[in-house]
């Protein structure tokens, strides 16, 4: 087995209004990489570059190990790829598009094809060009899963769909999970998405990562305070803290790697620390970006 | 090369063409019933019948298969599977190619018996006709080089209309070149230089218009 699935080192690409700048990504097979970012943050350039749809200006890409785009077509034998702007053939059927792929792909498994089917309540002999939305995405999926690949990219993929049809895609990709052989590159704007099946996380913003590591971590390293700071105190800066708010005696620290010494070292300040909260993953998102853009370390 | 790929994309884009094909060859032989019918008229209208299907096989073709593809989003779909760029230029060549040769032979084969017959002279229009359906062919190429390379419908349909319009003064050109203008007058198909030459320079056009096909695509950064 590939050790490394995903591999980007130095990676950069710039368009008129547009730059990636110098993407570092690595993603052991096995592991699962939530990408975070917002609207035009990079996240499909970058997958675009993975994928070899688009050559990078510079930089080094590997997918399953394979040089890309050079190996391209090699590469992808083992990558199942959806994203939010992929249609299939509107005067298809599902079960044509079913027997294409199954034509290309040895490894297609027509037993989970026909319980994917079941699950998602989707119709093979239904034209694509009548499904709805989320019908597509989940058809989109069932091609994609049901050839087994070891890796799998997915761009958006829960965009656009209802809560329901959300939760059964996330559903299935929970199951895939499973197997712990398989890999997932997952790019979401939707945080809980990300934080209900990720176990890394990836931020990127206006072209640069911004922030990665271990999901448990940043829940871990990320907290806010609510300290009652009483006139003539003076909290001490201590390293970490990314953003101060407040009003009046009031003050809400955001810090990126809390130890609980800081709340000690402010106590000893003379401030009461009535509250350290952990922060939800879409928060720590949210924290990271702003303090970055305001040029503080977080 | 990947050939088995390669294969399953050339028999996708049958399975979605057949039907719209099939049509427009049904309006390309209903032309040439309508030619022969014989009289002055029915030539004429027959003549603009089966030119008209003609072009618009191959406009619906590289619109259809070449650049809906961007525009509806099914390329990515398509190369995000195990096939290199060059592959996939190949196979859209080579679908494109075995489509349209099949009404454009079917309909060039019925002209050309239309033509050899005693009451037309026994084929006297035949040179210049083959001479004129091979530029329709060489003009399909062109068209479609245009969209694998630009992807771009705008640069698509001008290829399209810069065809088109030369076709009047190709046909004008070409009928009044003095060789032919005899032969048309005479009886009998009379295969001269002149003939031959503008065959052998509009299969030469084909030959390097697909191969700038390839080298172009062989260029791009982006497919996104």
């Amino acid at each position: 087995m590939t050790e490394t699935a995903v591999h980007l080192e130095g990676v950069s690409k710039k368009y008129p209004h547009f730059s990636l700048e110098d993407i570092h990504l690595q993603l052991p097979a096995g592991g699962i990489l939530g990408f975070i970012g917002a609207n035009g943050a990079g996240k499909s350039t970058t997958i675009r570059i993975l994928m070899g749809l688009v050559r990078a200006d510079r930089g080094t890409v590997r997918l399953m190990g394979e040089p890309m785009p050079e190996r391209q077509d090699v590469a992808r034998r083992d990558v199942g790829f959806a994203s939010e702007d992929m249609r299939l053939y509107g005067p298809g059927t599902l079960r044509w598009h079913m027997e294409f792929v199954r034509s290309i792909y040895p490894g297609w498994d027509p037993s989970y094809a026909d319980l994917l089917l079941r699950r998602f309540d989707l119709h093979a002999e239904q034209k694509i060009k009548g499904l709805s939305h989320g019908q597509r995405v989940k058809a989109s999926l069932l091609l994609m899963l049901a050839r087994r690949p070891r890796l799998l990219v997915l761009d958006e993929p829960t965009t656009g769909l209802d809560p329901v049809a959300r939760q059964e895609v996330l559903g299935e990709l929970m199951e895939v999970l499973a197997d712990e052989r398989r890999t997932i590159f997952f790019s979401s704007q939707n945080t809980l998405d990300v934080e209900q099946i990720s176990d890394q996380i990836a931020f990127i913003d206006r072209g640069r990562i911004v922030d990665r590591g271990d999901k448990e971590s940043f829940l871990d390293r990320w907290r806010r305070m609510r300290i009652d700071v009483p006139p003539g105190v003076v909290l001490p800066s201590l390293p970490g803290i990314v953003a101060t708010a407040g009003s009046g005696r009031l003050s809400v620290i955001t810090t990126s790697s809390y130890d609980p010494a800081m709340a000690a070292a402010y106590q000893h300040a003379g401030a009461t620390v009535h509250a350290v909260d952990p922060m939800t993953l879409e928060e720590i998102f949210v924290a990271n970006v702003m303090s970055r853009r305001e040029g503080k370390v977080a | 090369m990947n050939a088995h790929m390669i294969k399953h994309l050339v028999l996708k884009d049958w399975y979605f063409q057949r039907r719209p094909i099939a049509a427009y060859t049904a309006g390309g032989l209903l032309g040439l019933g309508v030619v022969a019918l014989g009289t002055g008229w029915s030539f004429y209208a027959g003549t603009v019948l089966l030119i008209t299907f003609m072009i618009t096989i191959g406009i619906h073709l590289a619109i259809v298969t070449v650049v809906q593809e961007r525009t509806e989003h099914t390329l990515p779909f398509l190369m995000t599977l195990p096939i290199s760029p060059k592959e996939y230029t190949a196979a859209k060549v080579l679908a494109n190619l075995s489509i349209f040769l099949v009404p454009w032979g079917l309909l060039t084969g019925g002209a050309a018996l239309l033509l050899s017959s005693e009451g037309a002279r026994s084929g006297a229009l035949l040179p210049f006709a083959t001479v004129a359906l091979t530029y329709i062919l060489a003009s399909y190429v062109l068209v479609l080089a245009v969209a694998i390379v630009t992807e771009s419908q705008g640069w698509t349909l001008c290829a399209m209309g810069v065809t088109n319009l030369f076709l009047q003064f190709f046909l004008y050109w070409v009928s009044h070149m003095p060789s032919i203008e005899r032969g048309m007058k005479g009886r009998g198909a009379v295969w001269d230089p002149t003939v031959l030459a503008l065959l052998g320079a509009e299969l030469a056009a084909i030959a390097v218009l697909l191969g700038l096909a390839f080298v172009f695509q062989a260029r791009k950064r982006d497919f996104l």
